[in-house]
């Protein structure tokens, strides 16, 4: 058993709410991110597992064992904090033994399971060294192997990417969730950034106001988002306010007229639609024009009124010969998309 | 940059360096009743204070009042500092104005109000004798606890601003790390907080060290007759003696026992905890 359930988890400060009533069910083995803005509640959730932070209301469960009331150091956690956190008088070796001596893990045994901790992360080498002699890189990977030797019941990230830069992230990302599979630890990872979480985790939670709004795997959040909010903040959406005229018909509140997903009932809805579902076409009889368009290597963006209605649509770059390379602000064009990928969702809460 | 430093080196050689010469010089006189002080160069005033019993127990006395007075206000600092360090509220820097506030109130203004409250008229023992716990007045007064309380009351802000500007330093995730790994508070305490707050704790040992060691007003008002420490040894030499070699041999003899412990224990402390 290492599973970590959150029971109607609640945070109050004076007369505001951190975190509203958070239910989630961590499973044996799973990386689940706590994905939101900053000030969604993300962090506050992560502390309370920790405990550093007591909870206003609901339990904390790690493997069964009810840890809502435990101080931190009862609580078999491992985190990985943003700043690192290393302790900056101790050697490396020193730092990943820590949490092995206040488990009074003899001597012997020890200095072997930092040894193989330290090879786990590529850092055997430097095991005698101070951690301001370490890059940040390997300052990040000493904090994760601090956190793993342990063998932690649940591991805990917060933001462990933010202060590396873009190269290194991507590769730290990767060795991560290698480490996370290959140990099989239930862990929770916080982050604003959306692509860390759609890489690494087995399943997102999308906070934001300190609510949960959505739950799902990354593809499910991204297809069937529950929600405005979702869809805006996870990959980039055309989210438009209107209305359902008729099954399949959607008006705008700007009064034009799009194709949209049947079902859903008639009245005020937000249509939302991704930029690369749908397909441009230069020419055409319509409305739609072509208002401004972003050159992005692989890919372009454009930007098209429809009408009043400003949509943002994004291809792959095309071929040199193709006509809409010679596209120019203020050319007609046609936009094709499939009814079932504008998706209804409900008018903003 | 070296020409911007001049005038308070200067200062500092002409107030501070000129005198201690000066006095260094006096010290090394001889004294005469009728005479007073007659130019010689002996050491023979040093080999005095330090061959009298008196003067002996008068420098032990100093000593252990100010090691005493120095681990008091540790104890009793660090948790404050603690407390104050990690305060996040609006009410910090009112809380550091708190902690210097005494400090507004002159040493000599201070003594009088513990003597106002520990005297043997005063307004603890009128209390108990008021509430009938005690039919005679309770000795408060003009002992040794009675000087480490004032002594105590002085030095506290300093030890717990000093301590406070550092831990402030240590960021709070290092302790929560350290809980995070399974360290109970007094573990963290002992092996993270306490070894990255060692300079915070050297400094501000120091420094209420060097101030106790010359501590006057609490020691006459409230050592009484009695008690003896340096500070006052010296005064009594220079004013009621007119014994001036004397009492500048007593006065470098202080200054060369604090220097040579401060510098010590601070090379100890340094050593026992760098790696």
């Amino acid at each position: 058993m290492g599973s970590l359930v959150l029971e109607a988890l609640v945070k109050r400060y004076g007369a505001s709410t951190a975190v509203e009533r958070v239910d989630l069910d961590v499973r044996q083995g799973e990386m689940v991110a706590l994905l939101g803005p900053s000030g969604c509640g993300k962090t506050t959730t992560l502390r309370m597992v920790a405990g550093f932070i007591t909870p206003s209301e609901g339990r904390v469960l790690i493997g069964g064992r009810d840890v809502t009331r435990m101080p931190p150091y009862a609580r078999d956690t491992g985190m990985v904090f943003q700043s690192y956190a290393l302790f900056p008088h101790m050697s490396v070796a020193q730092n990943v033994a820590f949490g092995l001596e206040m488990r009074k893990v003899g001597r012997a045994e020890r200095d072997a399971r930092v040894m193989e901790a330290l090879r786990l992360v590529q850092l055997d080498h430097l095991a005698d060294r101070l951690p301001r002699q370490l890059s940040g890189g390997q300052q990040q990977r000493v904090a994760l192997a601090r956190a793993l030797v342990v063998n932690p019941a649940v591991f805990l990230l917060d933001e462990p990417l933010s202060n590396l830069d873009a190269k290194l992230r991507g590769e730290v990302r990767m060795e991560i969730r290698a480490l996370q599979q290959r140990l099989g630890l239930t862990t929770l990872i916080v982050t604003h950034d959306q692509e860390e979480a759609l890489t690494m985790a087995d399943r997102l939670v999308v906070m934001e106001k300190g609510r949960v709004r959505q739950v799902g795997t990354a593809e499910q959040l991204y297809e069937d988002p529950a929600d405005p909010f979702v869809a805006g903040f996870v990959g980039r959406c055309n989210l438009l306010e209107g209305r359902v005229e008729a099954p399949g018909r959607f008006r705008t509140r700007a009064g034009d007229l799009l194709l949209c997903q049947a079902g859903g009932d008639a009245g005020e809805a937000i249509l939302a639609l991704r930029p690369e579902r749908i397909a441009l076409r230069a020419g055409g009889e319509g409305p739609a024009r072509l208002a401004a368009l972003t050159y992005l290597g692989a890919q372009t963006e454009y930007h098209v009124d429809f009408g009043a209605t400003r949509l943002v649509v994004i291809g792959a770059t095309p071929a040199a010969a193709d006509p809409l390379r010679r596209l120019a602000a203020g050319d007609a064009v046609t936009l094709v998309w499939e009814a079932s990928a504008a998706r209804l969702l409900p008018a903003a809460a | 940059m070296a020409a911007l430093v001049l005038p308070a080196g200067l200062l500092v050689v002409l107030l501070l360096v000129a005198p201690m010469l000066l006095l260094f010089r006096i010290s090394l006189n001889r004294f005469s009743p009728t005479e007073l002080m007659v130019e010689a160069t002996t050491a023979q005033n040093y080999l005095q204070a330090v061959q009298d019993p008196y003067y002996q127990q008068v420098l032990l006395t100093t000593l252990g009042i100010a090691l005493g007075c120095t681990l008091v206000t540790l104890v009793m600092g660090f948790p404050a500092a603690y407390w104050l360090a990690r305060m996040e509220s609006r009410w910090k820097s009112l809380a550091t104005i708190v902690t210097l506030f005494p400090l507004l109130v002159g040493n000599v203004v201070r003594a009088a109000g513990w003597m106002a409250l520990l005297g043997n008229e005063g307004a603890i023992n009128a209390a108990l004798i008021g509430l009938g716990l005690i039919s005679a007045p309770l000795p408060l007064l003009y002992n040794t606890g009675s000087v480490v309380v004032g002594i105590v009351a002085v030095v506290l802000p300093y030890m717990i601003l000093t301590l406070a500007a550092v831990i402030e330093g240590i960021p709070r995730q290092t302790e929560e790390a350290a809980a995070n790994l399974g360290g109970r508070p007094m573990t963290v305490f002992r092996r993270v907080l306490l070894p990255l707050a060692l300079p915070g704790v050297m400094a501000g040992c120091v420094l209420v060290f060097i101030l106790c060691m010359n501590t006057y007003a609490s020691a006459v008002l409230l050592g009484g007759p009695q008690f003896k420490m340096m500070a006052p040894a010296v005064y009594d030499q220079f004013v009621r003696g007119n014994n001036w070699p004397f009492g500048a041999a007593l006065a470098f003899i202080l200054l060369t026992v604090t220097l040579v412990l401060t510098v010590l224990g601070s090379a100890l402390i340094g050593r026992k905890y760098r790696r």
